[in-house]
């Protein structure tokens, strides 16, 4: 095949010219063999200059286009576009930073042309050597895996499933709601009980789309967005136990949290006095609306101790103190003279409502005493004593009840799924997202998202919009009827090579290669690849090249710039 | 392949002493012909010497009468015991229970490929033996008798004679106790003529159980003797880093070790760690055009060529160095003597010590590069959090 090479130099405005004489450049190109021809333009990205872009391809006849410009990072799919529409393949394209990397930053003006002739001679001869890659098009399922069945993974599959997307939602346990479903009371209506979240069940039953599998857990997944296998494996009490195996498009992890043990630390003498109890049990008192002592009389004094588990963990479970509040309310609005006391480490009260909350439960005679930690609780007669410490002073208060309120830990199946999914945990065990402050619901492994506590502690609005925030994700990433083009400058294993050592398995981010027993090679998965070039780096014998970055390629480039 | 072998330790306290009054060597084949009769193994990995012939070579055995020939300590190391290995048992599971019998050195090489995925190590029971060391190869094909017969003397007293190869001079981990790489190690260090079977996995306990040989016996003597020549080579060892350190600091000191080199590649052949389909060294990769070789040769004036033979050593280098074992196959192998065995056993020593990594020593402990930890030559990454850091653990 004839190379006809085509090279654009950008001025840029005024950018590029003020610093390197692009006459000069354009003069020292056009006097390579391998270029066929080579203009100066004033703005390449403007509609004119991308215009002016298709009619040179065309009329040239070019195969191979290289344009020095500004940073790739800007017009490399600018231009790479520009190449599709005029019918080249837009692989056969390189562009050449003479901006960032020569103009901007070499004062000399004879320095900085000479460099710029020799990165775009580097470019030439790269692109010499590029491949024409192809996109290719994967037909995708929209179904989605919604594994938890608490108040996030409910939510996220009332906001997903539709008639054109089936939702699978998977619950270990023998009924739907988690944790939330097991509160007396949400905040901040104090009135409202636990009715919203029965709603929500309720919805997710009668919901035709939502395919609910209870007492099942995820036995094995494999696979990549729109194209994912699972086998779910169902337990029923009273009943077969069977798998089922599924297709399915995109998988969401609602798993929640469990609580911290509080027999972990004796201070609290957890399991010690009956009339301790831990929060989650305080709830179920209220649901019952029977809160009484072990000798079945009814408390005149509670104390609430925040903060349990708190130290032993090393973050705070955000919601304690909001709910203590609302334990306080309670017992203050059904018991007007209970005497109600709050031993707390810190007080977290971000929300809009929550400082007035606050204040309310002061106004009614909720005590609130700070402390650095329990140092221990005893029997006092038919009373808890509570010795607490504060900034190395001791002191010691009574009461009738004690409630306690346990840190929210990551739930058990959470390092059982990472496994099974290969995601990373953070190193309180909880799954960690991609990016903390700027893609708090994904995970590296594209198609897979997380939502509500199985990130960690949070309360239910947060869960509702982290729901909601994965729901969007695979809405917009996952339509009916379109495909998806997975990333085109991936890697490939030479088999021939490769000898299984699985060295690129192991530093491989997205879970992209696996191991294939049967010819003891590994292999890539190039819908999964993201075409980062660890198992590159990785491979002692070379066996794996990058398909846009190949050996030859950067060998050419860097020879000429290095000159 | 299933790799999730996760033998427990033991600390051996105890082992099962056998007096040899037919010698070393048929008291050691005996515990092998007892273990094929008694159907504990199906086969046995062993050295041979050829007959007829002064060559050694290994064997896998099942015919009980063939151990005629074998030869648990021959006085060269021919093919590293590791390389052979995994000739066999790399793909798939074998349904053969084998036990290989090998030199400390070829027992970690065989680790260190094992976490590479190219030796299934699940039917397979590892048996090192404390190793006299072992002859250089050109010396003993130039006149094997004489140097069978220094071998025997040296060996029998545990010599650290000037006889052995230089890396068996220099090697400071002959009895392999510590760690989880052997199922099961054959102490000779013991009472003269004592052959000492010390269990060091769940495996090889049970191994000693089937053959009816309960590990009641003490090690005080054999460790206390250990200890003595463990003392005596450690300081070899460190004599012989400190020397060619200094060899090496001096100006072209690697290059000059290296200017013998005919690129024949005898190094990364003989090499267990190599292991490679092909060395990205021969590849495509690292062909150069005749253009290139006639403008280096304009620019520099003169040109040595071919061209890779340095980048080779030091790629080789950077590529198996955290996997070296010091077994010296290399240096045996080099047709020009350059000492290169005993060059990578210097780097290798001192790039390991950087990932606090014994290459084989133990099965569960990943390769360094195959692993992340989040904390790691902080004095390069975070060098002021890292002297804050160190003067911490200073008070």
């Amino acid at each position: 095949m004839n190379k006809n090479i085509g090279v654009y130099v950008c001025e840029c405005g005024p950018n590029i010219p003020e610093r390197i004489d692009i006459d000069k450049v354009v003069n020292e190109i056009s006097s390579m063999d391998e270029v066929k021809t080579v203009k100066k333009y004033s703005l390449m990205c403007s509609n004119d200059g991308k215009k002016f872009l298709k009619q040179e391809i065309e009329k040239e006849e070019l195969t191979h286009v290289v344009v020095a410009a500004c940073s790739p990072k800007d017009h490399e799919n600018t231009f790479m576009k520009v190449c599709e529409e005029a019918g080249m393949n837009p692989y056969l394209f390189q562009i050449v930073n003479i901006r960032e990397q020569c103009a901007w930053m070499i004062p000399d003006k004879e320095e900085a042309t000479s460099k710029a002739i020799q990165y775009i001679q580097a470019g030439i001869h790269r692109v010499l050597f590029h491949e024409p890659l192809e996109k290719k098009e994967l037909e995708i399922n929209v179904d989605a895996l919604v594994i938890g069945g608490g108040i996030s993974g409910i939510e996220a599959s009332l906001s997903l499933a539709g008639p054109k997307r089936k939702v699978h939602l998977v619950e270990k346990t023998d009924s739907l709601g988690g944790m939330a479903g097991k509160l007396s009371q949400i905040l901040p209506h104090q009135g409202s009980k636990i009715k919203s979240v029965k709603e929500k069940i309720e919805q997710a039953k009668n919901n035709e789309n939502i395919n609910i599998s209870t007492s099942s857990e995820v036995k094995e997944i494999r696979g990549f967005l729109g194209n994912f296998e699972a086998v779910i494996k169902s337990t029923p009490e009273n009943g077969e136990e069977k798998e089922q195996e599924i297709k399915t498009g995109a998988v969401i992890l609602a798993t929640g949290f469990d609580l911290f043990d509080l027999k972990e630390n004796p201070a609290y003498g957890y399991e010690k006095n009956e009339n301790i109890v831990s929060a989650l049990e305080f709830e179920d008192m209220i649901n019952s609306e029977k809160i009484v002592l072990k000798n079945g009389k009814k408390p005149k004094s509670v104390a609430l101790i925040h903060c349990a588990g708190r130290k032993e963990k090393g973050y705070c479970s955000k919601v304690c103190c909001l709910y203590n509040l609302k334990f306080a309310h309670y017992l203050k609005d059904n018991f007007p003279d209970i005497d109600v006391k709050e031993l707390y480490m810190d007080l977290c009260l971000p929300h809009k409502q929550d400082q007035s909350y606050f204040d309310q439960a002061k106004e009614k005679g909720v005590e609130f005493i700070r402390m650095d930690e329990v140092v221990k609780t005893k029997s006092s007669g038919d009373q808890v004593e509570i010795e607490y410490k504060d900034n190395d002073k001791t002191d010691k208060l009574k009461a009738d009840m004690v409630v306690v309120a346990p840190a929210m830990v990551p739930s058990k199946d959470t390092s059982h799924l990472a496994e099974l999914l290969n995601l990373p945990l953070d190193k309180s065990g909880f799954f960690k997202e991609l990016h903390e402050m700027l893609d708090p619901v994904a995970t590296p492994m594209e198609g897979v998202y997380i939502t509500g506590c199985a990130l960690g502690p949070k309360n239910i609005p947060e869960s509702m919009t982290q729901s909601h925030a994965t729901s969007g994700k695979i809405l917009s990433s996952l339509i009916p009827g379109r495909k998806i083009v997975p990333e085109v400058k991936v890697s490939k294993i030479k088999e021939e090579l490769c000898t299984g050592c699985q060295t690129c398995l192991s530093v491989c981010f997205y879970g992209a290669i696996s191991y294939d027993p049967f010819k003891g090679v590994s292999v890539v998965n190039e819908a999964i690849c993201r075409g980062c070039g660890n198992c590159v780096g990785s491979c002692p014998s070379g066996a794996i090249h990058s398909k846009h970055f190949t050996y030859t390629q950067l060998y050419q480039e860097v020879l000429d710039a290095l000159r | 392949m299933n790799n999730n072998q996760k033998e427990t330790k033991i600390n051996p306290e105890k082992g099962k002493a056998l007096s040899s009054s037919k010698g070393i060597r048929e008291e050691i084949l005996n515990i092998f012909k007892k273990a094929l009769a008694d159907d504990i193994f199906d086969a046995v990995m062993i050295p041979a010497k050829v007959p007829n012939t002064d060559a050694y070579s290994w064997i896998l055995l099942q015919d009980e009468s063939l151990f005629e020939m074998a030869d648990p300590l021959p006085p060269v190391m021919a093919v590293q015991g590791g390389r052979a290995l995994s000739s066999f048992s790399k793909n798939g599971e074998l349904d053969l229970k084998i036990a290989a019998l090998m030199r400390p050195c070829e027992i970690r090489a065989a680790v260190e490929l094992f976490k590479l995925h190219q030796i299934n190590l699940n039917h397979i029971t590892l048996i090192s033996i404390d190793c006299p060391g072992a002859t250089p190869l050109t010396d003993y094909m130039n006149d094997p008798k004489k140097l069978a017969e220094t071998y025997k003397k040296i060996s029998e007293k545990w010599e650290v004679s000037e006889s052995l190869r230089p890396a068996c001079q220099n090697c400071h981990r002959f009895s392999l106790i510590d760690g989880t790489a052997a199922d099961l190690h054959i102490g000779l260090l013991g009472k003269n003529d004592k052959v000492t079977l010390i269990p060091i996995s769940s495996k090889g306990n049970e191994i000693l159980e089937k053959l009816g040989y309960e590990p009641t016996d003490s090690l005080e003597e054999w460790k206390s003797n250990r200890e003595k020549l463990l003392k005596e080579k450690i300081k070899n060892r460190e004599k012989f880093i400190k020397e060619w350190q200094e060899k090496i600091n001096k100006t072209d000191g690697f290059f000059n070790e290296l200017n013998k080199c005919i690129n024949c590649h005898n190094c990364m052949n003989a090499c267990p760690i190599c292991y490679c389909q092909q060395c990205y060294f021969d590849s495509q990769n690292i062909t150069f055009k005749p253009e290139t070789y006639l403008q280096k040769s304009k620019e520099k004036g003169a040109l040595r060529f071919p061209l890779n033979t340095m980048l080779f050593h030091i790629g080789r280098m950077s590529h198996m160095v955290l996997s070296c074992v010091s077994c010296g196959a290399c240096e045996d192998a080099c047709p020009v003597s350059i000492p290169v065995g005993r060059l990578f056993s210097m780097v290798g020593d001192q790039t390991q010590k950087e990932f606090d990594y014994i290459p084989g020593m133990n099965r569960e402990e990943p390769l360094p590069l195959q692993d992340f930890k989040e904390e790691e030559f902080c004095e390069v990454e975070t060098p002021n959090e890292c002297e804050e850091k160190v003067t911490e653990e200073a008070k």
